[in-house]
């Protein structure tokens, strides 16, 4: 037996590909499947979130409220638009909460809706507002959403998909973490059917508890003067847009023959931040 | 190509050795088959799409090892061994080596 | 976001200095091999030396642990979603037990024939950290036989 030395001409046990290539096909198709399953979640959700009993949801809320820092400030103000969301509730919004405001010190023009009740309002709001109806209209506004339940859709979904990853690939694994990233950002916000559904739940709202709409529409008027719509936070980056939403509020207001009257003013014994 | 895991093919001679040739391969199951894996992990029996993920590997390790031997202008592989590693999570990984020969 | 950003660098960093690192890896291969390509490495035992003439025979090993870069790494976890052949991890298996082989081989010197070659790899690494540290261990070894002239 002799020994015949070669070597072969290529090597058989590496395909010759492009990793780049594979890898932007692999990431689209993830993509791709992540958006499916969003899909197929958000319907999951729609079906499960009205199931989901008020008890239960605030002792949700006890968390999500404990996973958001900062302390309550502003005392004042905060008593007085307790009263005044109170006051809603009590005359023209029957909601099974017992909501409870929250007034944060933030430059940011944002309330949110919590689950449990927990309303969160920024002073950078309270110091925007120049009237009780534009206040007034914003809280129902909120309030839309929690008859809705659309906070727990936006909520549940995320909670839902990371369960879901995680149960997948792990907790600690990569593909979460990426999943994660992108979960931050697009489950912040509430579609724009449901910004609008909880628009004309507080135009009945407010319509309801003082008579007339005058103010309702004030808040959206500012926003095109500020010329800053980051100031503004993501409350309205993810509303629709502020124009289509005024005109189609002015329709309802049209259509049912709301009466747009004159303005309540706020406190001024409070309201000292108004310039 | 006459492949065999003896040091010899039985009723031929080796008159020409080329030294080792190998063929591996590593190959994974898509995400669905490894959730009805682990769902069939309760039960227990036959996974049969890792059966069937280990059988397409080794086939495919063994087709590369016989493309390396062609290369080497041989005609039989002697005293096949098979190994395997562990270094992707839910991928078969196989690896098939030999010694190529030309037999008359 | 930050977060993010910090995914892509190490993404890039892995991609660029693993590509570079492997190119490097295969050149010393390609230049190695064909300096032994007087040595055989046979997965046999008898190759038909005479046996009087065999002045020594001896265990000789090589082993060695190649990791593999953060792209690949990557790549290869989208590639277990969706199944198929883990392509971006062949040329780490492949580079390893070629680097074993050559070790072997570095090892056995001036002999004739290494006979009765195996190799084998082992997961050391996976033990120290539960999510994989994406490294293989190759070990080769055999019996380097030497002849008289």
């Amino acid at each position: 037996m002799k020994y015949t030395p070669r070597q072969p001409k290529s090597n058989v046990n590496v395909t010759p590909t492009s990793h780049i290539r594979e890898f932007f096909v692999l990431a689209g198709g993830l993509l791709g499947l992540i958006v499916v399953i969003y899909l197929m979640l958000g319907l999951a959700v729609d079906l499960i979130v009205p199931h989901i009993s008020i008890d239960l949801e605030n002792k949700m809320g006890v968390h999500f409220f404990q996973s958001m820092d900062g302390k309550d400030a502003d005392s004042q103000r905060e008593y007085y638009v307790q009263s005044l969301m109170d006051d809603l509730q009590e005359r023209c919004a029957k909601l099974p909460y017992r909501f409870k405001i929250h007034v944060r010190k933030a430059s940011t023009v944002n309330a949110m809706a919590l689950p449990g009740g927990h309303v969160i309002v920024f002073t950078g709001l309270l110091d925007k507002v120049s009237s009780e109806n534009e206040l007034a209209f914003v809280l129902a506004h909120e309030m839309g959403h929690y008859a809705h339940r659309d906070h727990l859709r936006a909520g549940g979904r995320a909670v839902v998909l990371m369960t879901f990853s995680a149960l997948l690939f792990g907790v600690d694994s990569s593909v979460s973490k990426v999943l994660g990233h992108t979960l931050n950002i697009t489950e912040l916000s509430f579609s724009r059917k449901q910004e609008t559904q909880a628009d004309e739940f507080a135009l009945e709202t407010i319509n309801c508890a003082y008579g007339h709409v005058g103010g309702a529409t004030d808040f959206f008027e500012k926003i095109p003067k500020e010329q800053d719509p980051g100031k503004f936070g993501h409350y309205f980056a993810s509303h629709p847009e502020t124009r289509s939403r005024i005109s189609h509020l002015n329709n309802i207001i049209r259509s049912r023959g709301f009466n747009p009257a004159k303005r309540k003013p706020l406190p001024k014994a409070i309201w000292t931040f108004i310039p | 190509m006459i492949i065999t895991n003896i040091e010899t093919v039985p009723g031929k001679t080796i008159v020409e050795h080329f030294g080792l040739v190998s063929g591996s391969t590593i190959r994974a199951k898509h995400i669905g088959r490894d959730i009805m894996a682990s769902l069939k992990n309760l039960v227990g029996g036959e996974l049969k799409g890792y059966t069937q993920l280990l059988q397409e590997s080794r086939n495919q390790a063994i087709d590369r090892m016989i493309e390396h031997a062609r290369q080497m202008g041989a005609n039989a592989i002697v005293n096949v061994r098979f190994s395997t590693s562990s270094v992707a999570q839910g991928a078969a990984e196989l690896y098939a080596y030999g010694t190529a020969v030309r037999v008359q | 976001m930050y977060d993010l950003l910090i995914f892509l660098t190490l993404i890039a960093v892995g991609y660029s200095v693993g590509t570079l690192t492997e190119k490097r890896h295969y050149r010393s291969i390609h230049k190695r091999e064909k300096a032994f390509l007087y040595l055989p490495a046979v997965t046999i035992k008898a190759v038909d030396y005479p046996e009087e003439k065999v002045r020594s025979a001896e265990l000789v090993y090589g082993s060695v642990v190649i990791s593999i870069d953060y792209f690949k790494k990557i790549l290869a976890g989208l590639r277990n979603i969706f199944g198929g052949t883990v392509k971006s991890y062949e040329s780490l298996i492949d580079r390893a037990r070629r680097e074993a082989l050559l070790r072997m081989k570095e090892m056995a010197g001036d002999a004739t024939v290494i006979v009765n070659v195996r190799i084998e790899t082992s997961t050391i690494a996976r033990k120290a950290n539960k999510e994989g540290v994406g490294c293989l261990e190759a070990i080769a070894y055999g019996t380097a036989l030497t002849l008289e002239k």
